[in-house]
């Protein structure tokens, strides 16, 4: 029963709501845990599963669509510890206007659901369908601050271009399915010829992935949605949703064009040089931490799409083990900020000056973590960089390594402007140890750990090698 | 109808229908670029999800008419665009409840604020 790890969640969702209606408002704490607990069995389920397919096919499960669910199961299991002290109200600073604690964790447990079915998804009318109900929920998620301008702003603003995006992609599907007479992706992989409508069609598929994957230059929407949104669904945001983005493109990409894949080089190293370098040149000047964050997040996404460059099939467990160790770290950093947010309520990149003479241990954990994303080694981030660049460099695309390599160094330059703060800066008068909640504490601390463990111990990457190097060769033949 | 048309030898072939779902896409564009309301935007994507809709139904007529599955697809279309207006719209209330407002020109309130050097 290969789909056994969705209908959890499913469940869990359904539950969730449903125990909402009849618990006192004291008593919704357990929400919390019971949706820890549904994810933590789905993801038992779906290491305990084999792969297979249903539906004649139509749903299937493979290597790749095991660890992006493995992706997607992790990221949403850390958002719920990361959102459960502001929700449940165990904070200093409250956040105005969030609540609804059984319908959050329901809306974000279905955008989950949405991304699973989407990685097996063998169709189009499965992977619109699907897509969509990974993306729609976010809109609600991202104004769920309902007092507060800023976040309904975000909502409105990522309701459009969202749509827009879906728009695109949508019209671009149906292109594929006139060209093909299919909405079978084996069989549109196997009616498409390169022409003028295909790469048409390409195009606007494009779009609505680099919608999802924020690549330039359709990265528009997503300092002002992260700037907004509530931090733990900035958090998902930044984590799960650009692995959906990346499913997506999977699903395209090798499974519908995998054997042109390699002519679309040029293409896909401009978008990725493009989005990693104005990530990069935006995130030094700003202030705001959530919106330093988005555009950190934007020039990882240009790292990640350099797996797709050449004709090693080497690339798909270098993403995939890029999105693992980017999770691990990225969520290390926003266990911190939200951390920050909850005891303070200061959000500026300033404001965390003294944060090592205050909390040593936490300032740590967010030096560490940023290292990883910038890629020093021995950290994860490095290794995970290190196997994308050599993907690039195999393709022959070496103006591109040379490109990211410079950009790492940029990003350094900006990471390190937190640590600065963290570390050099004088603290604020009458500051006191701040104090961290233990789900918080937890969270941080296992992801922190997981970013060095993951760049240290190569069993993570073997394993993931070991189990989707032939996946590509299979899928083209 | 259509059989007089097709009788007179003027029935719409597949290019007809192609340019017309082109051209409700494009007049979707041109609403989303141009609307000041935000309930105007979310009027303009509904052409754009339309547009796309009529695509799968015509290739679905001229490429295999025996098949259902460009109707199969254009009905979730048309629900998935309910959803999608329905989470729309209720975002769109409560901005307006806050900022007493949905005027897309004036929602700057989340902008970049850079360091001066």
């Amino acid at each position: 029963m290969c789909m056994l790890p969705e209908l959890i969640v499913v469940a869990t969702a359904l539950t969730v709501l449903v125990a909402d209606l009849f618990l006192s408002e004291r008593r919704r704490v357990v929400l919390a845990l019971l949706t820890l607990v549904g994810l933590a069995a789905a993801l038992a389920a779906l290491l305990a599963a084999p792969a297979g397919s249903l539906f004649g096919g139509r749903f299937s499960v493979d290597e790749v669509a095991i660890w992006f669910k493995v992706v997607f199961l992790l990221a949403s299991f850390l958002t719920v510890c990361l959102s459960l002290d502001q929700l449940d109200g165990r904070v200093k600073v409250r956040v105005r206007g969030i609540g609804l604690r059984g319908e959050y964790y329901a809306v974000l447990l279905s955008t989950l659901v949405g991304a699973m079915f989407l990685v097996s998804a063998r169709d189009l009318v499965t992977l619109y369908v699907s897509l969509e109900l990974a993306t729609i929920p976010l809109f609600a998620l991202a104004a769920w601050k309902r007092s507060d301008a800023g976040s309904q702003e975000a909502g409105l603003k990522y309701v459009v271009m969202g749509a827009l995006a879906s728009a695109f992609l949508l019209y671009g599907f149906s292109l594929l399915f006139g060209l093909a007479g299919s909405t079978d992706l084996a069989a549109i992989a196997a009616a498409v010829r390169p022409s003028p409508a295909l790469f048409l069609a390409l195009a606007l598929v494009t779009t609505g992935i680099g919608f999802k994957l924020t690549l330039v230059p359709f990265h528009m929407w997503a300092g002002d949605v992260y700037e907004g949104a509530p931090l733990p669904v900035i958090a998902y945001l930044s984590v799960a949703s650009k692995a959906v983005g990346l499913a997506v493109m999977f699903q395209i990409f090798y499974r519908v064009l995998g054997h042109m894949v390699k002519d679309l080089g040029p293409l896909l190293a401009f978008l990725a040089a493009a989005t990693m370098t104005l990530g990069n040149t935006v995130a030094i000047v700003q202030r705001s931490i959530k919106r330093f964050m988005a555009f950190s997040a934007i020039s990882q996404a240009g790292y990640i799409v350099m797996g797709f460059l050449g004709p090693d099939a080497g690339g798909v467990p270098a993403m995939l083990f890029y999105m693992l160790a980017y999770v691990a770290a990225n969520m290390a950093v926003f266990g911190v900020i939200i951390f920050y947010a909850n005891a303070t309520g200061r959000e500026r990149i300033e404001e965390y000056r003294g944060l090592a003479r205050t909390n040593p241990l936490l300032a740590l954990a967010m030096m560490l973590a940023l290292f990883s994303l910038a890629g020093i080694p021995p950290l994860s981030g490095f290794v995970g960089k290190f196997f994308l660049f050599s993907i690039a460099s195999k393709a022959g695309f070496h103006w591109l390594v040379a490109v990211a390599a410079v950009n790492s160094t940029i990003s350094l330059y900006y990471y390190l402007r937190i640590v600065r703060q963290m570390y050099i800066e004088p603290v604020y008068p009458e500051a006191a140890r701040l104090p961290v909640t233990p789900t918080l504490a937890a969270t941080v601390a296992v992801t922190t750990v997981a970013s060095l463990v993951l760049g240290l111990v190569p069993v993570f990457y073997e394993v993931i090698h070991n189990q989707t190097i032939e996946w590509l060769a299979k899928l083209v033949g | 109808m259509p059989d007089i048309l097709a009788g007179l030898g003027l029935a719409p072939g597949i290019v007809h229908w192609m340019v017309l779902t082109a051209a409700l896409f494009a007049v979707g564009l041109y609403g989303i670029l141009t609307r000041r309301s935000a309930v105007g935007v979310l009027m303009a994507v509904e052409l754009l999800l339309n547009s796309a809709a009529l695509s799968f139904v015509v290739f679905n007529h001229f490429r295999m008419p025996a098949l259902v599955d460009g109707q199969v697809m254009a009905v979730f279309v048309i629900a998935v665009a309910a959803a999608e207006v329905v989470v729309g719209m209720a975002v769109f209330v409560a901005l307006y409840r806050v900022s007493h407002t949905v005027d897309l020109n004036r929602l700057d309130r989340l902008k970049n604020d850079e360091v001066k050097p």
